[in-house]
């Protein structure tokens, strides 16, 4: 799942300072699992700015929607259903960065705004904690290294790791952080295929990557090529 | 003219090496002037590259210094600040002006150094960069382009013997070798039962192995311990034998070590390092 943040509050209210009618709109998948988006957090941060925008004697009217996702056009188009976008001057969106731009390209006559900061793709470790596990590198090795990504989780990235600075499983720029190769070689070892280790991984293939990234599903080629 | 690394490392003379670290400047004179001192001293001068990412001058440049003074160099070339383009781009620079032994690293991480907001490259790592210098000197660049002129390399790598688990390390090497090096200068050493099981393992191979031994010094202890210095991994037994004690002192103890590695008898010779100290290289004999 992507993983974000709400960011600082005062950051947000300087960004809708001056908005008279506001819709917060939440999303309800990723950033509603870790808590920075969905409809909860978006009735917490409507009582925020209402109350710290009145305090400044700013007269605004806050409405919230949470939709299933803002990164589907379908569910975007229909929350035009349910509220009349066009009566609010800033649309701040509580999705990722992707939704946030696919709101803004919907509804490309309006100022839609981000109140999440987009972090990274992760897990959850537990209720509340969250860690990130991959890149989307597209170049997934991670047949090769027992589930583990090295590209993600060693601080230099290495794909033949350990570097010389591990040190009793830890890597060397944090004592706290476990060293991604000597967690790779336990599981691999753990799994009878350490033979995966020995083998050299050639060079990332950086020119998979491409920005933006964009992918057609081979059903669908023809309507789109 | 010095003999060239190749030669010295099938000579079956028990090498010595050191390090130096190029100016953070223009200035060469005091590197000239330690080169000179160390001349007759060392088999062979190692110059550092951008060590623990601190920027200092390329090491290129002191490597030709070294040539200029007839002493032999191996120039250490870092993955972290350039991407597989550039790499070979030095590469084949350092070929021409006459750079031969090249010692090929992964790169200290960048927050251990002053300029800790860079972004790291680590495009490629040392098992590809090996392989690269490999490539080029067998004509062809590492996607396969032919050469107008190839160099000719002596590849070295680095490992770790005081790493724990050593296991991974192992299988590391391993790769290094296969990748094309054929000589190993590791990380300080001090403890010589975790020398003799590294070296169990490499002697498998006819790879050379320069064991690291580090001049340490009673000021440093706090950094020896909070992991300031990345791969240096000093027992606390030698830390409190440091703590405390006088420049000769640690100048003994790095020499008794010293010793005691060679008359051991493990490995093919050694590799001295004294960041800031260097002109106590040879007092270490």
């Amino acid at each position: 799942m992507i993983v974000a943040k709400r960011k600082p509050f005062e950051e947000i209210k300087e960004l809708v300072s001056g908005s008279k009618k506001l819709l917060i709109l939440g999303c309800g998948t990723c950033v509603a699992v870790c808590l920075a988006g969905g409809e909860k957090e978006v009735a917490i941060l409507a009582s925020q700015l209402k109350m710290a925008l009145t305090l400044e004697n700013q007269d605004v009217e806050v409405d919230e929607l949470t939709i299933e996702r803002q990164c589907d056009r379908e569910f975007i188009e229909e929350a035009n259903t349910r509220v009349n976008v066009d009566d609010y001057d800033i649309i701040l969106s509580t999705a990722c960065g992707a939704g946030v731009q696919l709101v803004s390209d919907v509804f490309d006559h309006k100022v839609v705004l981000p109140a999440l900061n987009t972090t990274f793709i992760g897990v959850a470790e537990g209720p509340g904690i969250w860690t990130e596990r991959c890149r989307s590198c597209g170049d997934c090795v991670l047949a090769e290294t027992g589930g583990i990504c090295p590209v993600t989780m060693c601080a230099k990235g290495l794909l033949n790791g350990p570097c010389g600075g591990a040190r009793y499983g830890k890597c060397e720029i944090d004592p706290e952080k476990d060293c991604a190769w000597t967690l790779i070689y336990n599981r691999l070892k753990k799994l009878g295929r350490l033979d995966r280790m020995e083998q050299i991984l050639p060079p990332k293939r950086y020119s998979v990557q491409q920005y933006p990234a964009k992918t057609i599903h081979e059903a669908y080629r023809r309507r789109y090529e | 003219m010095a003999r060239s690394l190749e030669e010295a490392l099938t000579s079956g003379k028990f090498l010595v090496a050191a390090s130096l670290d190029p100016p953070k400047g223009t200035d060469l004179r005091h590197l000239g002037k330690l080169i000179k001192e160390l001349k007759g001293g060392v088999d062979v001068l190692g110059i550092s590259d951008n060590p623990c990412a601190v920027m200092y001058m390329s090491p290129w440049a002191v490597c030709r210094l070294a040539l200029e003074q007839g002493v032999e160099p191996i120039m250490h070339l870092t993955c972290r600040d350039r991407n597989r383009l550039a790499l070979q781009s030095d590469l084949l620079a350092a070929a021409s002006i006459g750079i031969k032994n090249i010692l090929c690293v992964s790169g200290d991480h960048v927050k251990f150094g002053d300029h800790p907001d860079a972004r790291p490259s680590h495009d490629i790592e040392s098992v590809h960069l090996l392989e690269a210098a490999r490539a080029l000197a067998a004509g062809k660049d590492m996607v396969g382009n032919p050469l107008a002129g190839s160099p000719a390399f002596c590849l070295g790598a680095t490992a770790n013997p005081e790493a724990d688990p050593l296991e991974p390390q192992l299988i590391k090497v391993d790769k290094k070798i296969k990748a094309g090096a054929s000589f190993l200068v590791t990380h300080p050493v001090f403890n010589i039962e975790n020398l003799k099981r590294f070296m169990e393992h490499v002697r498998q191979s006819n790879i050379k192995v320069l064991a690291g031994v580090r001049l340490l010094l009673p000021e440093e202890v706090p950094k020896y311990r909070d992991g300031t210095y990345p791969g240096l991994f000093v027992p606390e037994d030698v830390l409190e034998e440091i703590d405390g004690a006088g420049t000769g002192t640690c100048v003994e103890i790095a020499g008794r070590l010293l010793k005691e590695i060679k008359s051991a008898n493990l490995c093919d010779g050694i590799h001295i390092t004294a960041p800031g100290h260097e002109e106590m290289i040879l007092d270490l004999f």
